[in-house]
């Protein structure tokens, strides 16, 4: 199992298994896709808006953010991706970038040829299927977003991200004790939030004042998920994984 | 332009951004669906429904959108002619948001089994699909900028300039003004405002001589300015896929 475990591309046929029975065939095909393997420092850029992808990277390990900058400067981010995710499906098909990518943390990532990947989903329909399931569950957390920063105060905001990152990360094992390392800076929470880092700071405070969690430095500690996820007007429906809860506990 | 077909324009559109054969076109065309008229307002698609269709919208305006456990809403996108409504809960399975019709509109329903035989046995009618997929997902990114980031002027620009953009392309608004039935209710709630914000920034937006809006017809005057206004760049919409 650890060998296995330690092929970068591992996870993603993990995920993609999620959504798809893969043949044998399908899942050697994915496994023996060609890759270069790089350690890349916090703060690196995988992706840049206007950018012609010629790769797919694989997150091996480490975290990301999607981020648009408007014309006054402004960063919002879009999305975390997590250990395991592909971070350019979403340009797969799609000839510029239309927005960035940049690590959270050093990570190791796996790039894959995008042509190579694009002949593969093309001519094998399962993994095509599973591909496009992926991309449209994360299609399903920008909508999310969009109501997330559209109509919920600061402390719904913060809460709701703090669930959905714990479900995400649970449903590949990433979590430990209740709690998550959270790899971003309250001003990345902000920039995720369309808050201030003031506004953060303040709102994490009052979360832990209430007992909904506890911190030491960025780990996160649920001390009650059930009230965090209430004060985060949290249902994890959109994140499409409802039937893979046990997913954790196969890891 | 007069269609024959009513999934003509379906295929008009995909046309732009896939490389459809003579073939790939009459497969398109020969979908078997339902013709559905729905009344202002109506859902289409609820949230936590299993889907068994895939709908096409071919007149009126249609939106997405999620409700909030103390009642607000979140418009999510608008949608126009030829697009598909629903096709991220259709392959999904489960609805996670509604769709409104957001006017009278008219709808083809397709079996969704209907459309996976057709994409299975089909590479560039899956291609297609998938790329509005990917499209959907570009727009709801800037969504959340413009959501997260955006002062309330630069918000409904953005939203107007996208819309715009978006009609022009398929073909309407060729006397220089536009059909534009949303209220400023729906618009704010798509720029997560308040109406009576709403009201000022489209109120300012027609002092500046950038739009004319009346009786539900909207009229570009300054397009430059207008994007300017809200920071739009056309690149997220993928036109030259």
């Amino acid at each position: 199992m650890t060998t296995s475990q330690d092929h970068p591309l591992q996870y993603l046929l993990r995920q993609l298994e999620l959504y798809s029975d893969l043949p044998d065939q399908d899942r050697r095909l994915v496994l023996e896709l060609p890759y270069r393997l790089r350690r890349l420092d916090a703060g690196s850029y995988l992706v840049r808006e206007g950018d012609k992808p010629t790769q797919c990277m694989v997150l091996a390990s480490g975290y990301a953010y999607r981020q648009k900058v408007t014309g006054d400067g402004s960063r919002q981010i879009l999305a975390v991706c997590i250990p395991g995710d592909a971070v350019d499906l979403q340009n797969m098909f799609l000839d510029v970038s239309d927005h960035s990518v940049q690590l959270l943390t050093a990570a190791n990532v796996a790039d894959v040829s995008r042509e190579t990947l694009q002949e593969l989903v093309l001519s094998r329909p399962a993994i095509g299927t599973a591909i496009i399931q992926l991309t449209l569950v994360e299609a399903s957390i920008l909508r999310e977003w969009v109501v997330n920063v559209g109509r919920r105060d600061a402390r719904e905001r913060i809460a709701h991200v703090l669930c959905e990152f714990a479900v995400r990360l649970e449903s590949r094992g990433l979590t430990a004790d209740h709690g998550f390392e959270l790899p971003m800076t309250q001003e990345q929470l902000a920039d995720a939030t369309g808050l201030t880092s003031v506004h953060v700071n303040r709102v994490l405070k009052g979360l832990e004042a209430d007992g909904l969690i506890s911190r030491q430095r960025r780990h996160i500690h649920f001390a009650d998920w059930r009230a965090l996820q209430d004060a985060g007007d949290f249902s994890r429906r959109y994140l499409h994984i409802s039937d893979h809860d046990t997913l954790a506990q196969t890891y | 332009m007069l269609d024959v077909h009513d999934l003509s324009p379906l295929v008009r559109r995909w046309s732009k951004h896939s490389d459809l054969s003579a073939q790939d076109r009459d497969a398109i065309l020969a979908l078997p669906f339902t013709r559905k008229v729905f009344g202002k307002d109506a859902y289409v698609v609820r949230e936590g429904q299993e889907t068994t269709d895939c709908t096409i919208l071919l007149k009126g305006f249609a939106f997405r959108q999620k409700l909030l456990r103390d009642g607000g809403r979140q418009i999510i996108s608008f949608h126009i002619p030829s697009e598909f409504v629903d096709l991220q809960n259709g392959l999904l399975g489960v609805a996670d948001h509604n769709v409104q019709s957001l006017n009278r509109c008219e709808m083809a329903i397709v079996p969704r089994s209907a459309l996976m035989d057709l994409t299975a046995s089909n590479p560039e009618i899956r291609l297609a699909v998938w790329i509005d997929t990917l499209i959907d997902a570009s727009i709801f990114r800037e969504w959340v900028v413009n959501v997260g980031r955006r002062d309330s002027r630069a918000r409904i620009a953005h939203l107007l300039c996208e819309l715009v953009f978006r009609l022009k392309r398929s073909g309407a608004g060729q006397n220089g003004f536009f059909d534009f039935p949303l209220t400023q209710e729906q618009l704010a709630d798509a720029t997560g405002l308040t109406a009576v914000h709403t009201n000022r920034t489209l109120q300012s937006l027609r002092r500046d001589k950038l739009i004319k809006l009346n009786s539900g017809m909207l009229t570009v005057l300054d397009w430059e300015a207008l994007c300017e206004a809200g920071d739009f760049d056309e690149l997220y919409l993928h036109q030259q896929v």
